[in-house]
């Protein structure tokens, strides 16, 4: 466990805690706790890592795992945004308000567990945490939808735990700890190495099923449909990268796919992965619903994660870890975008919906920037990732791969055009409302999310060094 | 500032200011443009003199040299290139513009624009030493050909003939662009005087080639056939000045100035070139005299007779001797004068008028004396009448044909010009003489700016007759020193000999022909040519050609263009299907099959992610 981040981990605990106790009569109250926390942290975060002069250094300076710090980041940084929407966003006589904001803080403070973590062990309690977390929040939406996502996302992902807990026994019997270090060092000793790889093989298909990949990505649509749309944007964005496609990198790095040892998982997980962006875009042509047809987009990109984790090559590891972090801002402000468009249309059926650029300019340029990234349109920052996967597919040989992602990459923007022209351009239908733009308190986290694609990307050179120190060390 | 840039500088910049006053203002753009193009005959008088140095200035970055040079030929062709101009202004000065834009008077804008941008490109080209300029000066000539069709009626048929025009020069002008780039390929430089010191040969493909290229622009820029086909429809579809400037006068300048340029100032030519020249020379003047014989539309009768006349032209060019050369070069001159002339005299007949249709004028000479005289001064001239200018020239041409000992051509042009008189004894007698119709009784003689440039072409038609020696001397005579001819002879002065006595036969011959068309066509000037018109064999050969059954362009048009496209179409249709509809259809359908698979069940959600985990598992395990 890295020690120097806890604080990341027991100050959301905290907030979780002390939002209970806070009077019923002033439920503003709990608002205001939970962004003044997350903002805290964040704003640590930038004085540790965005210094001019840890800048100027390529960012040799920065303490401890970058990984993690960057992933915390990330973190607070989505958790903020939903939190700030959800301040103006949430009913104001919501009975668990509080409850709401404490589940956000407990699982904010589970992902910083699951990225600071050294062991497995301590990575699969953390997971537990988030799961329990995410089930509740998605219930935190009492309509049946609501309810019908929670139990699918229970139900369909509660195998994952036996998998990796079953993993988790294997590798202690094989190799007596369950430390990352134990595993890296058994992984370059040379040694046969069997039993291990069959059980990080189980614990990986935990991570698979928990991320959402094809064929086991059945729960997300539902899930993410059924829930409040902040509390979309937080599973999307951030929650199921964290407890799924993070633990799958990180592990991917741990063995070493690059050196060859573990040749058939390497290949089987990039085969989920190519298999995830085929069946996730495709099947996003077809949605009806802007936040199902989100739900299916984040399917597809996590498989571009995945596959670009199961390469394991050091410039496969830059973009996975870059499109993570992409992921988690174009994802974020499109769920956010589809739920200003619920607030201010009262629907998020595109067949219902049309025209909205002209009430909703800001809302319909963020999703612009925000699906132009995802497809990968240059300057974005989205291009930048997936151009780095998929040079390194081609690099190391796997040139049917690199051709096929590109391709997707183009189904990609075609859904996304559809959707923006169902949406916010073309024709307002006649019984259509007026759809006013949405308050300033919900488009500022949008907006901030779009200005850091937009920087992200023209400022490539600084975050390439970033991700690249960050990737060395957790390879090396 | 160098005095040869004047000419082209100051039309093109007039031109430009032209654009500015409203279209209102009445007198404003029509004093400037005289203005301007009286300012650049000055210029070009002032060149013809004093001979100013070349100007060159290094271009492209030093790979080609543009170059203004002002020899004699050069001299000569600038100061024919701005005599028209200046006449063509002033006569359009009261011409009643047919095309109608924003404003009273946007035909007289955009005319006078047209003009003197065409006005400056052709003094560029006939200036231009290097071969790359004159090609840029000549493709400026074809936008400006295009817009002045194009703004000089408001129909459909106007902007159809515009095109026809544009797509015709453009297909010739790039063989002419692939000719150039061959030749300077060939020759190693681009500069024509350069070229000249050392004259290419046709011994081998490529030069054969080049030179082929470069006549077929010369000779599609002078309207010979078969390129010649959108001179009668502009006749009809755009406007009077516009005829007499372009087609007639600067078209023809041009044209046989490379003509004359590229077969005796480039390449030294063989005899089977010489053959082919001569052929197609004569092959134009007999095809549009015989088409011109039987038009029964004052300007389209003119149009047809100036692709026939350039036919003079490419024959006396083509017969490579200095005396038929000689008659090409002063035939060009001349034929510009007496067509503009004439396309000058159909002008005022259509605005006093208000037709050009020949059943509908006669007897216009009482009322129109001043016109009427322009026209059978200009009239004698074309059909080679002594003394006049035509005859002289004519006779040139005659007498170099008769020298390669090709007594074909010899009589082949004397038929032309047996036609060419009968074709204009028929329009003389048909628009100014014979009865008078009801509706003309009230016709009135054209405005004094229509009659004066009319007076002063006519009167150089007299001069250049009586004295001939005067622009042989002075013009045609240094002119051939420039493209490389000494010894030539004399060339002027009169000679009542065997081909003087030949064309007083042709002229009565072509009388007894009129009195026979009158007898047979019931005493009606305008059908005095119908004994020919529907004589045997020719009848249904008219008729083809009244169904544009020889016309290249719209024979392309009509059978090759239409299933080019559809191919090419097709073509595109294939790729759409490859890169569009397929990939969409192929992505739509495994969409669809995929959306629909996610019903929502459980059951076959878990059995979905319970097969998948043992597929894994059972290959996890056996990975060793």
């Amino acid at each position: 466990m890295d020690k120097g981040l806890l604080a990341y981990l027991y100050i959301p605990l905290f907030t979780a805690v002390v939002i209970p106790f806070l009077p019923k009569s002033k439920p503003k109250l709990a608002d205001l706790f939970a962004n003044a926390t997350l903002l805290a942290g964040l704003a640590n975060l930038a004085w540790l890592c965005l210094r001019p002069s840890v800048i100027a250094s390529g960012f040799i300076s920065v303490p401890g795992n970058g990984l993690s710090l960057l992933l915390v980041g990330l973190i607070y940084l989505v958790a903020l945004c939903v939190t700030f929407f959800s301040a103006n966003y949430l009913p104001e006589a919501m009975p668990n308000r509080g409850a709401y904001y404490s589940l956000l803080m407990v699982s904010v403070a589970a992902m910083c567990g699951i990225v600071t973590t050294s062991d497995f062990f301590t990575l699969y309690v953390f997971i537990e945490v988030l799961a329990v977390t995410s089930f509740a929040l998605i219930t935190v939406d009492e309509t049946l939808g609501g309810v019908e996502g929670a139990l699918k996302y229970f139900l369909l992902t509660f195998p994952a735990s036996a998998l990796i807990m079953a993993g988790i026994s294997i590798l202690l019997l094989t190799l007596g700890s369950l430390s990352y270090e134990s595993l890296r060092t058994a992984m370059s000793s040379g040694l046969p190495a069997g039993p291990v790889t069959f059980g990080v093989a189980l614990m990986m298909l935990g991570f698979l099923i928990k991320s959402g990949v094809a064929p086991f990505h059945t729960w997300t649509p539902d899930a993410y449909q059924g829930a409040y749309a902040p509390v979309s944007a937080h599973l999307g964005g951030i929650v199921t990268k964290i407890s799924g496609v993070y633990a799958v990198l990180k592990t991917a790095t741990l063995m070493n796919f690059f050196d060859g040892r573990a040749q058939g998982l390497s290949s089987g997980i990039m085969f989920l992965g190519m298999l995830s962006i085929a069946v996730g875009a495709l099947a996003a042509l077809r949605q009806k619903d802007f936040k199902r047809m989100l739900a299916f987009s984040s399917i597809s990109q996590v498989g571009y994660i995945v596959l670009a984790a199961g390469l394991g090559t050091p410039l496969a590891v830059i973009g996975a870890i870059f499109h993570l972090f992409n992921h988690a801002t174009f994802k974020t402000v499109l769920f956010l975008n589809s739920a200003s468009v619920e607030r201010s249309a009262g629907t998020t059926d595109m067949t219902k919906l049309g025209g909205l650029e002209h009430s909703m300019p800001w809302t319909s340029w963020t999703s612009v920037i925000a699906l132009l990234s995802t497809a990968g349109v240059p300057p974005l920052s989205g291009f930048w990732s997936k151009l780095l996967i998929i040079l390194a597919l081609w690099e190391s040989g796997f040139k049917t791969y690199a051709v096929l992602a590109l391709l997707f990459s183009i189904v990609t923007l075609a859904y996304f055009m559809m959707m923006q022209k169902k949406v916010f351009f073309g024709k307002k239908p006649a019984e259509a409302g007026a759809a006013p733009e949405v308050s300033p308190q919900l488009l500022a986290p949008a907006v901030l999310m779009s200005a850091i694609i937009v920087a992200a990307g023209l400022l490539f050179p600084y975050f390439y060094s970033y991700v690249r120190m960050a990737a060395e060390r957790i390879i090396l | 500032m160098n005095l040869i840039l004047i000419p082209i500088i100051l039309p093109l910049a007039s031109a430009l200011v032209l654009l500015i006053p409203a279209g209102r203002t009445r007198y404003l753009k029509e004093t400037l443009a005289v203005l301007a193009a009286g300012v650049s005959m000055l210029a070009a008088a002032s060149i013809f003199v004093t001979r100013p140095e070349p100007l060159s200035l290094a271009w492209l970055n030093d790979a080609i040299t543009f170059t203004l040079r002002a020899d004699s030929l050069s001299a000569f062709l600038l100061l024919a290139v701005s005599l028209f101009s200046l006449a063509i202004s002033l006569y359009s000065f009261s011409y009643p513009w047919s095309f109608k834009g924003k404003g009273e008077n946007c035909g007289a804008k955009w005319f006078y624009f047209n003009l003197l941008m065409t006005q400056a490109f052709a003094a560029g080209a006939v200036m231009a030493d290097n071969m790359v300029a004159m090609l840029f000066f000549w493709e400026g000539l074809l936008v400006f050909l295009y817009t002045f069709i194009a703004l000089s009626q408001n129909s459909h048929a106007a902007r159809r003939t515009a095109m026809k025009a544009f797509l015709i020069n453009a297909v010739t002008d790039l063989c002419l662009l692939a000719g150039v780039c061959i030749t300077g390929y060939i020759a190693g430089t681009m500069s024509m005087s350069e070229i000249s010191a050392n004259k290419l040969t046709l011994d081998y493909g490529w030069s054969l080639f080049a030179y082929l290229l470069l006549l077929v622009g010369a000779v599609s820029k002078a309207g010979a056939f078969p390129f010649h086909t959108w001179i009668p429809d502009a006749a009809t579809d755009s406007s009077a000045p516009f005829m007499a400037y372009v087609p007639a006068a600067i078209d023809k300048l041009l044209g046989i100035y490379f003509l004359a340029r590229a077969s005796i100032f480039l390449f030294t030519l063989n005899g089977s070139m010489q053959l082919l020249l001569m052929t197609l020379g004569a092959v134009t003047i007999l095809v549009a005299v015989m088409m011109a014989l039987v038009q029964s539309d004052y300007k389209r009768l003119l149009s047809y007779h100036a692709v026939s006349q350039t036919g003079y032209m490419i024959l006396g060019i083509g017969t490579l001797n200095p005396i038929g050369i000689a008659g090409g070069l002063f035939h060009m001159i001349n034929h510009a004068t007496y067509k503009s002339c004439l396309f000058m005299t159909a002008g005022s007949v259509e605005r006093q008028t208000g037709t050009s249709d020949l059943s509908k004028l006669g007897g216009l000479f009482s009322v129109m004396p001043v016109t009427g005289l322009c026209f059978i001064i200009a009239a004698a001239a074309i059909s080679g009448i002594a003394p006049l200018n035509g005859f002289f020239s004519k006779e040139l041409v005659y007498k170099g044909t008769l020298e390669t000992g090709y007594t074909v051509f010899f009589f082949a042009a004397e038929l032309g010009s047996f036609l060419t008189l009968a074709s204009f004894l028929k329009l003389g007698h048909s628009v100014f003489f014979g009865k008078r119709p009801e509706a003309l009784s009230e016709t009135r003689e054209a405005p004094i700016s229509m009659l004066l440039p009319m007076l002063g072409l006519a009167a150089v038609c007299l001069a250049f007759g009586f004295g001939a020696q005067l622009p042989i001397e002075k013009f045609i005579a240094p002119a051939l020193t420039t493209l490389g001819l000494q010894n030539f002879g004399e060339l002027s002065g009169f000679h009542p000999d065997k081909l003087y006595f030949l064309s007083v036969i042709v002229i009565l011959a072509a009388v007894i022909n009129h009195m026979l068309g009158l007898a047979a066509g019931g005493g009606k000037a305008n059908k005095a040519s119908d004994h020919i018109h529907y004589a045997p064999v020719l009848k249904e050969t008219y008729a083809l050609a009244e169904n544009r059954a020889f016309d290249l362009y719209e024979q392309v048009m009509d059978r090759v263009v239409p299933p080019f496209s559809n191919l090419l179409s097709r073509i595109d249709r294939g790729f759409d299907w490859l890169i569009d509809a397929m990939p969409s259809a192929v992505a739509g359908g495994s969409g669809r099959a995929i959306s629909r698979f996610h019903t929502g069940s459980y059951p076959l959600y878990m059995a979905l992610t319970i097969i998948g985990a043992v597929v894994y598992i059972l290959l996890a395990g056996g990975l060793k």
